[in-house]
């Protein structure tokens, strides 16, 4: 029974590939794509390379099986199928960030530049505040250098970009890594399969601990 | 926006599709109506307190304000008007009804969602016997077999399993919690690491499998040699049974499967739940089980109450659409009305042509790639 899975594209899919061959999945037409999406000459798995939220649409429609896709997305989409998996890899941390000269515990209605808006919601209400938030699409560090936000929540793997912008981690959110996700109606059809393919996963987990 | 858009999420239905679905209520429809059901409307609006036991994020309904201030809902589910009315207008008991009609839920925008989805289904209220889920699953059967689904897979599941072994677990109810959330989830990393300190239970061979506990009916209860005791259990699995053997000696080409560890689709069902599907669908075929606690949301009393509901946009979905076959035009004059009727009812796929001439009437045929009959000549 062919499992159809959908491995976010770009960094996601570089950093998973080893954990997945390993697994014993051959990963090779992958490597070597070119500008190839949609890999279907291996009968067990079929791949397709996505954006990381429209792997989530794809699996939400039942177009797909399965969803390689970072729990970032899987929070801000509010993902309704089954995350089953921490893959363990691809891992980072969501941050406060901002100038030096932000002051956290500034009495005022702080505006927070993100592409994250839900999480940066949820956090800010966890901590009591209420803040003003402002979605960035991308190169999210510009926004309280140039005056447009108080702060920045945003992914940092290694924090370099942060450095280099001359950035500083005010408060350390949640963690983030790439998940595997099933939807819920193929679980049930495919159960062998998907439990034997997750199996794999987790053999090949604890072999590289 | 523009007078000639819908609004997300929404569609206009004609043509073989509109056709098929309608085919596939009457099929449902006709099945209740014979087995002696009755039929209920409710309507469309319903004040939004009426499914507050319903969990919001699956089911946002659309809202609008009376000129009182109340909120009012296009429905988001058809189950919970039928107790409000049962409990609004004290109709004796036992008593059986069937339905049709849409409901309505916000999705996603541009998800590929509809938030108009069109329901047929039944509720039987005030049987506590198990003979209640059998007629549910005894109907639902024949309904699919006459829809043609070859490949129907029934799955039974009991909203008492989890929260009974649980009970018997030796954790604190924080724990509880957690665990049964990370098992409903499916979250196997989490699940896996709150069972760590249990490695030395007598549950845990059982627990650490849990996750996994559904399929092959009869593979699931071999699963079930690992649990120890618990006598609540018993009445429960025995029910599962019996119904598994009852559906299979009536429908053998139905496969039906167990799960033990699926969370129940509302808070009020109390007993069975049974879902379908086909191999090939990306949406359950009917959804249903048992609510003995439903009528509680409305009134004192609890009234013993099973139901279920096909989605009839899922089997439409599914359904291989028929080439729209060619049509008759039956052209006449007024004088000859009688007879074109008689003609068009013995004619099959045709329809009278109204146009004021046989030479209006070839050029409507032909544009419909149509065959023309004309009356006027004879």
């Amino acid at each position: 029974m062919t499992l159809k899975i959908a491995l976010t594209k770009g960094r996601t899919e570089k950093q998973v590939l080893p954990l997945l061959q390993a697994a014993g999945i051959n990963c090779d037409p992958i490597v070597n794509k070119g500008r190839q999406l949609i890999f279907n000459d291996d009968p067990d798995y079929h791949f397709i390379l996505a954006k990381g939220p429209d792997v989530l649409t794809y699996l939400n429609r039942g177009a797909m099986d399965i969803g390689i896709v970072g729990s970032d997305i899987l929070v801000e989409q509010q993902n309704p199928q089954y995350d089953m998996l921490d893959l363990n890899t691809g891992r980072c941390r969501f941050v406060l960030a901002s100038t030096p000269d932000f002051d956290p515990s500034q009495t005022k209605r702080k505006i927070i530049a993100t592409k994250y808006p839900l999480i940066t919601q949820t956090y800010f209400e966890q901590i009591g505040e209420d803040v003003e938030i402002i979605k960035i699409e991308g190169s999210v560090e510009l926004a309280p250098l140039v005056g447009l936000a108080d702060a920045i929540v945003d992914i940092v793997e290694t924090g370099t970009t942060l450095r280099e912008n001359n950035l500083k981690v005010y408060a350390e959110l949640q963690a983030v890594s790439t998940h595997l996700v099933v939807n819920r109606l193929a679980l049930k059809q495919k159960r062998a399969a998907i439990y034997q393919l997750i199996a794999q996963l987790q053999k090949a987990q604890k072999s590289e601990v | 926006m523009s007078n000639k858009t819908l609004p997300t999420g929404t569609r206009d239905e004609f043509g073989t599709i509109a056709m098929v679905k309608d085919q596939v209520i009457q099929t449902i429809q006709q099945n209740f109506k014979h087995r002696g059901f009755k039929k209920i409307i409710t309507p469309l609006l319903e004040y939004r307190d009426v499914f507050q036991s319903l969990a919001p994020q699956a089911y946002q309904p659309y809202q609008f304000i009376d000129e009182h201030g109340d909120t009012l809902v296009l429905r988001p589910d058809m189950t919970l008007p039928v107790a409000r009315m049962m409990s609004a207008t004290g109709i004796d008991t036992p008593i059986k009804w069937y339905y049709s009609g849409d409901v309505f839920r916000v999705k996603k925008r541009m998800s590929g969602s509809y938030n108009q989805i069109t329901q047929a289904g039944m509720e039987i209220i005030g049987y506590r016997s198990l003979k209640a889920e059998w007629e549910c699953l005894v109907a639902a059967s024949e309904i699919s077999q006459k829809l043609g689904i070859a490949d129907m897979t029934l799955e039974l599941s009991h909203a008492k399993f989890v929260p009974n072994v649980l009970a018997a677990l030796p954790i604190s109810e924080p724990m509880a919690d957690n665990l049964v959330q990370a098992l409903y989830d499916k979250d196997l990393t989490q699940y896996q690491t709150l069972l760590e300190p249990l490695a030395n239970d007598p549950f845990y061979p059982f627990l650490k499998d849990w996750p996994w506990l559904f399929g092959d009916f009869d593979a699931v209860l071999d699963q079930l040699t690992q649990l120890p005791k618990i006598a609540t259990l018993e009445s429960i699995i025995a029910d599962l049974r019996a119904t598994k053997a009852f559906i299979s000696q009536r429908f053998p080409n139905v496969t039906v499967t167990l799960d033990l560890c699926v969370q129940p689709p509302q808070t009020y069902y109390t007993g069975m739940v049974f879902h379908a599907y086909s191999q090939d669908a990306t949406s359950y075929l009917f959804s249903g089980g048992r609510y003995d606690k439903l009528l509680t949301n409305f009134q004192q009393t609890a009234q013993p109450a099973v139901g279920l509901a096909f989605d009839i946009d899922a089997i439409v979905a599914q359904r291989h659409l028929p080439k729209a076959p060619q049509e008759t035009l039956i052209y006449f004059e007024a004088d000859q009305w009688a007879h074109a009727e008689a003609l068009q009812a013995r004619t099959p796929n045709s329809n009278l042509c109204l146009a004021d001439s046989f030479k209006q009437a070839q050029q409507i045929a032909q544009q419909q790639n149509a065959q023309l009959i004309n009356l006027a000549e004879r």
